[in-house]
């Protein structure tokens, strides 16, 4: 069930208005377990099984850490759970067919079967988030959490459910103890987030993935124009596609009373890599700082220590994204990136004399070529991407000009949201305008989609 | 700080400092709006949805007016619009302002492969001497999807004379009477029932068949559809601009609609001659039909509509026929005209044509709708039903 389509919206037109009256009664979660539990197994019935085991496991095993003088062996035993169930559903086919390679390539003629598992949806985000509450409490950050319902209810919140933002239980769960945070604002800031969310998803990212899914599923077939436009358009796609999934569910959560945080905070204006990493998928970003970078050693053990670090990081960052080795690359890039202007970024001149839109520029077209990575299907076409862009023709790439007026659009509101000039998008008039129209092409022009959100996917 | 160290902007250093702040205060759940400025008040919203239903209501109206129909004689609808239900349902408000009687069918009235100065309410109107039967056929709407047709956009037609087409085809085996379970395409998906009666083949997603019932009670949603499918090529406006990535979207909108051309137009060339083989067909069983249910379910809202109903029951191609087909079609021939009389439903039963009159199965070519036309204004129940009720009937032409 996805947000922009119907069975959501007739799901939300029954779950909401129960959930209303329930709000100020003990039933409240156990309802809204209930609903996430449904509308998590409109995927898959078999789903259920595993969120509930993993709810289950990280449950007792805080609950058993809290009696115990070994807590280090109850945490070990939920990150190797956690860990380890990622890894079979997410990594197994992957693990499986680079042991085989290997044995072919040592003269081995033994192949190991294909595990065939399907990766259960949103299970590389619940897991972390799960695994978050257990790391916080070992650290006696939070307080251990007493009714199983309410944690059930933290870890499978349907909102956030299949594709974040990861959420900390120092923000979720404690907002599940509040019942009193409820508020008009919160109907009429659920609804703008949502529509605009709707709006990023189904106007823009699925229009964008037209040509993209066009150009990379044959790129030996396009030239370096279309193929540059394909990079340059799925750089947005990516953009409105995850954010626009991050807005809906925020609206969804927000309508109920719930505030998840921002995750994307207008990521391709940043001005440095590190800027660009505290705009884009915040929730991931600041996960694997706390749970990955700073437990390594963060940036206290040297010079060496920290960028060995920050590479371990990236990399895993972009491991965790898909069980393919484009993802490690892109991983791998975006950290010797941030190698090579990390020290660049503190010096006064880069601060001072290069002129910030120059910076946004570098920024962006660093981003947008790491993003050849991500998306394509492979290393070879990914190979092929990068050598056509810069040995082939100059062939007429029919790229639509509606779309690249939209990012053209989209692009220059960031920049006036960014700019000293901000007043004008906060007149009453032009917001009432944006949203008028917003609705109206989607009511109008906008295809039926049913394109699953690409995030779903990791 | 950021995941490396460096300092955040300014609205997620305040969402990390609340957060980190450990305690479960309002303040802590202080989490930023969003990355723009588009946040509505309540009152707002009540301004947007002002104007959104005044949008709603007025769009496709004040479009209706601007967007003229001025059809030709012998006029049908398109063959590139045959979806677009929004214009059907004003081309039978305009129809019914215009003609006596409505001839409503599939593409055997709608005329497939001939042009339209040659279909049968062309030769009706030629016979009777008075442009007085409409062409209301549409192209592949099979009695399922006709149901829905007259159900959703058809309500406008209500009191008028109707001849109402019944092509046996759609009967004739059990993928065109929609009963296999394998999934197929089949024509005009979004008028079928999409939930009850279950029809086995038809698989869509929930959405897309929540997506069919809105567009349905929504004119707005019918008139978008309909924008699409006269000026967008039948896509929509982002697969438009990938096929005319350089073209200006607002100048495709013409407000010209199509004029009633039609490029299968084959005139005579019979089904002989084109070396299509004799068929057994495996008819299906007429109790246990849908197509014929939805045929039955149709002749009631027409009724309840006050419609004075004449049903042309084929005429199939029976020389298409071979072994046990040729009885069965005839059983069921008889078992359709004995429910239609115990109903008290005028119909006529033509023979079939002359072989070589037939482009296929169940069309007639130019001369066949020309035989026919004249069968069908000497039939009795046809002139006492729809003919005499006509107060300004005229003597048909019987050259």
């Amino acid at each position: 069930m996805l947000f922009h389509t119907w069975p959501f919206v007739l799901f939300f037109l029954i779950v909401y208005p129960t959930y209303l009256a329930l709000k100020g009664t003990r039933f409240r979660l156990v309802f809204l377990l209930a609903a996430s539990y449904f509308f998590y197994g409109w995927f898959n019935p078999l789903y259920l099984v595993l969120i509930f085991y993993s709810s289950v496991l990280d449950y007792i095993v805080v609950a058993r850490m809290a009696k115990s003088r070994r807590r280090k062996m109850w945490l070990s035993i939920s990150i190797v759970n956690n860990i380890g169930l990622m890894g079979f559903f997410k990594y197994g086919g992957f693990v499986t067919e680079n042991l085989n390679f290997l044995l072919s390539s040592l003269g081995v003629t033994y192949t190991i079967p294909a595990p065939g598992i399907l990766l259960p949806v949103g299970i590389s985000f619940y897991t972390l988030q799960s695994m978050s509450y257990v790391i916080d409490y070992y650290r006696g950050n939070i307080e251990r959490e007493n009714s199983f319902i309410r944690y059930a209810t933290f870890v499978s919140f349907f909102p956030r459910l299949v594709a974040g933002p990861i959420e900390r239980a120092k923000n979720l769960l404690a907002q599940l103890h509040n019942k009193s945070t409820f508020s008009k604002e919160d109907i009429s800031d659920g609804l703008s987030l949502f529509i605009v969310g709707f709006f990023k998803k189904v106007a823009l990212a699925d229009y964008m993935a037209l040509y993209v899914d066009k150009v990379y599923d044959a790129p030996e077939q396009f030239q370096s124009p279309a193929l540059i436009l394909a990079t340059f358009l799925f750089c947005w796609q990516i953009y409105f596609d995850f954010s626009g999934y991050t807005d809906m569910a925020r609206g969804v959560a927000r309508m109920m009373g719930l505030r998840l945080m921002l995750n994307f905070n207008n990521p391709y204006l940043a001005t440095g890599l590190g800027d660009f990493w505290s705009r884009w998928h915040i929730s991931l970003s600041s996960w694997f700082k706390d749970y990955v970078y700073i437990p390594l050693g963060g940036n206290r053990k040297g010079t060496f220590n920290t960028y060995r670090n920050m590479f371990l990081t990236m990399v895993i960052s972009g491991l965790w994204h898909g069980a393919a080795w484009t993802f490690v690359i892109w991983g791998t890039v975006h950290a010797l990136g941030r190698f090579l202007t990390r020290e660049l970024e503190r010096t006064s001149f880069y601060k001072e004399k290069v002129p910030k839109i120059i910076k946004q520029l570098l920024v962006f077209l660093f981003v947008t070529f790491t993003w050849i990575f991500f998306r394509a299907e492979s290393i070879t076409d990914a190979w092929v991407i990068v050598t056509r862009i810069f040995n082939s023709g100059l062939a007429n790439p029919h790229c639509p000009l509606l779309a690249l007026a939209f990012i053209f659009a989209v692009w220059s509101y960031q920049f006036v949201y960014e700019s000293k000039i901000k007043w004008v998008l906060e007149l009453r008039a032009v917001r009432i305008v944006i949203l008028v129209l917003m609705v109206l092409y989607l009511s109008i022009f906008a295809a039926s989609s049913e394109q699953p959100f690409i995030y779903i996917r990791f | 700080m950021d995941l490396f160290g460096n300092k955040t902007n300014r609205i997620q250093k305040k969402n990390v400092s609340d957060i980190q702040d450990g305690s479960f205060s309002a303040n802590a759940f202080d989490i930023p709006f969003g990355s723009n400025c588009v946040r509505l008040s309540g009152c707002e919203w009540l301004a947007v949805g002002i104007i959104f239903l005044a949008l709603f209501y007025l769009g496709p109206m004040l479009w209706g007016r601007s967007e003229r129909i001025e059809p030709e004689l012998d006029y049908r609808l398109p063959y590139e619009l045959s979806n677009d239900y929004w214009l059907y349902n004003r081309y039978c408000r305009w129809a019914w302002s215009r003609y006596e009687t409505l001839v409503i069918g599939d593409s055997v009235i709608w005329g497939h492969y001939v042009s339209e100065h040659n279909t049968l309410p062309h030769y009706l109107n030629e016979i009777t001497g008075r442009n007085q039967f409409a062409n209301m056929g549409v192209d592949g709407i099979h009695p399922a999807a006709l149901e829905g047709l007259l159900r959703y956009y058809g309500q406008a037609i209500s009191g008028k004379n109707v001849i109402l087409h019944l092509n046996p085809l759609w009967m004739s085996s059990s993928k065109h009477d929609l009963q296999i379970e394998k999934e197929f395409h089949f024509n005009h998906p979004g008028l079928v029932p999409q939930f009850v009666p279950k029809i086995p083949c038809y698989k869509v997603p929930y959405s897309k068949r929540i997506s069919a019932i809105v567009e349905r009670y929504v004119p707005f949603f019918s008139w978008a559809s309909h924008l699409k499918i006269a000026y967008f090529e039948n896509m929509d406006l982002p697969t438009w601009t990938i096929e005319h990535p350089y073209a200006n979207p607002l100048k495709a909108v013409t407000l010209v609609l199509r004029i009633s051309g039609n490029h299968n137009q084959n005139e005579h060339i019979s089904w002989a001659e084109r070396g299509i083989a004799k068929e057994d067909f495996p008819w299906v069983r007429l109790e246990t039909s849908l197509q014929w249910n939805f045929f039955q379910r149709s002749i009631e809202i027409l009724r309840k509509r006050g419609n004075r109903i004449f049903v042309l029951l084929g005429p199939f191609n029976e020389h298409m026929l071979k072994g046990e087909s040729i009885e069965t079609y005839r059983k069921m021939k008889i078992e359709i005209a004995a429910w239609l009389q115990r109903e008290n439903i005028a119909y006529y039963e033509p023979a079939a044509l002359p072989s070589e009159f037939y482009y296929d199965a169940s069309h007639p070519l130019s001369e066949g709708y020309a035989m026919l036309a004249k069968q069908i204004c000497e039939n009795r129940p046809f002139g006492s039903s729809i003919l005499r009720s006509s107060s300004n009937f005229a003597t048909p032409n019987r050259d």
